[in-house]
């Protein structure tokens, strides 16, 4: 199903329900290049994103401040996942990217209703931004 | 609203005409009451979200003593509801960063210029289109004071002071009207991350996006002559604005001692109803060390206004003369997301105020000589297009609220309905048809940020001053209006 962003009177809260649990990282990244997407004329780049953990709520909030540091301390807005490997230390992942200027600024990925569980044989992952 | 007939909410009954408790046995986890200030109105327009669940929850928190306080504005937020208060006692009671927020001194500074609304007559579109074109918005880096190694701690130690002696930004005069003189002790670089660091390093003098903004206004009424007076307000005076934060440096510092705090929960034997609340005792070398860089974040925020006003004093020496500029005075600066160590009732305690200002009274030995008086001068903005208000804190504060009010009209609306019901360019003509000069680049944050979106301002504050926390001393209108 991909993901879906839930009413939130302030924030925003995004839900994804995903096959598997690396998909779930790649539909918060795509949810987040829709927040920050611009015109996306920009030079194309690649970088590597590490995130340490074991945890994989507290995993998917550390990946999304890694994209949200990356594009307000770089400009790069992400596209999408090129390579996604997860494993007891945690994630390690190549993201696709532009140089471009975000629409959005994201200050942060909270553990506010934080969720990231198996759901009927596939994931389902709830965290709320704050914008 | 059948049951706000019935005088109870949710399980808050009503104790007295803007006042609404739930006692602290109604959880077991509870440790204090929960309380909102609000009229029947505004409670229910409260109960419609997760707010009150979200205050519930403060109230579990290790040491806080009292209530856990909800101002009128209050709504759904992450951890605590915004417009949250929390006094937690030392040395066991704890520092949340989760109470702060991830807008570390997030707030608000006005400014009063020399001459009135009809002096300024046609040139209002030109001075708004020049503070645009000096203040750097949105997502953008342009533009910013770019300090860096030595000179940027500098700013996180000693905020606007520093920018006074080493930059020649602002004023002497400034800096004694603004909130803790623009400066909280405790604060050490070395407890802030390099990456906090990255974030902040072109972000100083940026106003940044979202529910930022930056108003020029009209003085429409004065309500409190004598305390108008004391802040030296005149009707139809022209003000302007300020309301921005810490920007990415705070946003790094929160969500760094975030992560830092729900690691160590299990170590202190903390249990939380939601994890955004990560928390460590006061004493604790956790707790200490994000009291240090939370100073940091609180002194750049001030900094970062201080620049803010800075550019603004540039662009009105550019459109009314330099004589205009130098004549522009600070009224005051307030902080509304931030943790401090007060007294209060004989006790010392850490009081967290998120989305949420100090509001001392008369005789407080806190605020600028020349208001103490009358009281501090709180600044609270309305939506864009409404009125925003100067308040003066009143003794009801510091019997009532740790000396807290409210910070602005709180949100009723998210973003996405906001954007459902209209779009930005049919705002921005609303707003131009009543007069108002709109310079904002995102017709989609404009739109998430339409009147309507917010409560009522007006009753807002009017419930702020018939608890007797304050009073209202002015009525502000907008000329126009800057915005990310």
């Amino acid at each position: 199903m991909g993901y879906r962003w839930v009413e939130h009177t302030a924030e925003l809260e995004l839900e994804i329900d995903a096959r598997d649990r690396e998909s779930v990282f790649a539909d918060a990244l795509r949810a987040l290049a829709e927040l920050l997407a611009d015109d996306g004329h920009g030079n194309r780049v690649s970088r590597d994103v590490v995130v340490e953990g074991r945890e994989p709520g507290v995993l998917l909030v550390g990946w999304l401040d890694e994209l949200v540091y990356l594009a307000e301390t770089e400009d790069l807005i992400p596209e999408d996942v090129e390579r996604i490997e997860l494993s007891e230390a945690g994630l390690s992942a190549s993201v696709r990217c532009h140089v471009g200027r975000p629409r959005h600024l994201v200050k942060a990925a909270t553990y506010h209703r934080l969720a990231f569980k198996p759901s009927d044989g596939r994931f389902y992952a709830r965290v709320v931004l704050d914008v | 609203m059948s049951d706000v007939a019935q005088a109870t909410v949710r399980g808050f009954h009503q104790v007295d005409e803007v006042v609404w408790e739930l006692p602290a046995e109604a959880r077991e986890d509870m440790r204090v009451p929960a309380r909102v200030f609000a009229d029947r109105e505004l409670i229910g327009q409260i109960a419609t979200d997760r707010s009150l669940d979200q205050l519930q929850n403060v109230s579990t928190l290790p040491g806080i003593t009292g209530a856990a306080l909800a101002m009128p504005d209050i709504h759904q937020g992450y951890g605590f509801p915004v417009g949250g208060v929390a006094a937690t006692q030392p040395p066991d009671g704890v520092v949340s960063p989760g109470g702060v927020g991830y807008d570390i001194n997030c707030g608000v500074r006005l400014l009063v210029l020399p001459l009135t609304a009809v002096e300024l007559g046609g040139r209002v579109e030109a001075l708004v289109h020049e503070i645009s074109r000096r203040v750097p918005v949105g997502t953008g880096h342009g533009g910013a004071l770019k300090l860096t190694g030595p000179a940027f701690d500098r700013v996180l130690v000693h905020g606007p002071r520093i920018l006074l002696a080493e930059h020649g930004i602002g004023t002497a005069d400034d800096v004694e009207h603004t909130e803790s003189e623009g400066c909280l002790a405790g604060a050490d670089p070395a407890m802030v991350s390099e990456r906090a660091r990255a974030r902040g390093a072109d972000q100083l003098g940026t106003l940044g996006s979202g529910n930022h903004f930056l108003e020029v206004q009209r003085v429409a009424r004065i309500l409190d002559p004598d305390a108008a007076e004391a802040f030296g307000l005149r009707q139809g005076q022209v003000t302007v604005l300020i309301h921005s934060g810490s920007r990415g440096f705070g946003h790094q510092v929160c969500t760094d001692y975030v992560r830092t705090m729900d690691a160590v929960l299990a170590r202190y034997r903390i249990t939380l109803p939601d994890r955004q609340l990560a928390c460590a005792p006061l004493s604790s070398p956790e707790g200490q060390r994000y009291l240090a860089a939370m100073a940091c974040a609180a002194n750049f925020a001030w900094g970062n206004r201080a620049v803010l006003a800075h550019r603004v004093r540039q662009a009105i020496a550019q459109i009314l003369g330099p004589n205009v500029a130098s004549q522009t005075r600070q009224i005051y600066d307030v902080a509304h997301n931030v943790a401090k160590l007060e007294r209060h009732q004989g006790q010392d305690v850490c009081v967290h105020r998120k989305g949420a200002t100090r509001a001392f009274p008369a005789g407080s030995t806190e605020i600028p000589s020349a208001y103490r008086g009358v009281g501090q001068p709180v600044f609270i903005p309305g939506s864009m297009g409404t009125s925003s208000f100067v308040l003066v804190g009143g003794q009801g504060a510091m019997e009532r609220s740790f000396g807290t009010i409210c910070h602005g009209a709180g949100r009723r609306m998210s973003r996405t309905g906001a954007r459902r019901k209209i779009t930005g360019a049919e705002l921005r003509h609303q707003l131009e048809a009543q007069g108002i000069v709109v310079r904002c680049p995102s017709n989609r944050g404009l739109a998430e940020e339409a009147p309507f979106a917010y409560k009522d301002v007006e009753r807002v504050v009017a419930v702020v001053e018939r608890a007797g926390l304050a009073g209202r001393v002015a009525q502000l209108i907008p000329l126009g209006v800057v915005k990310g």
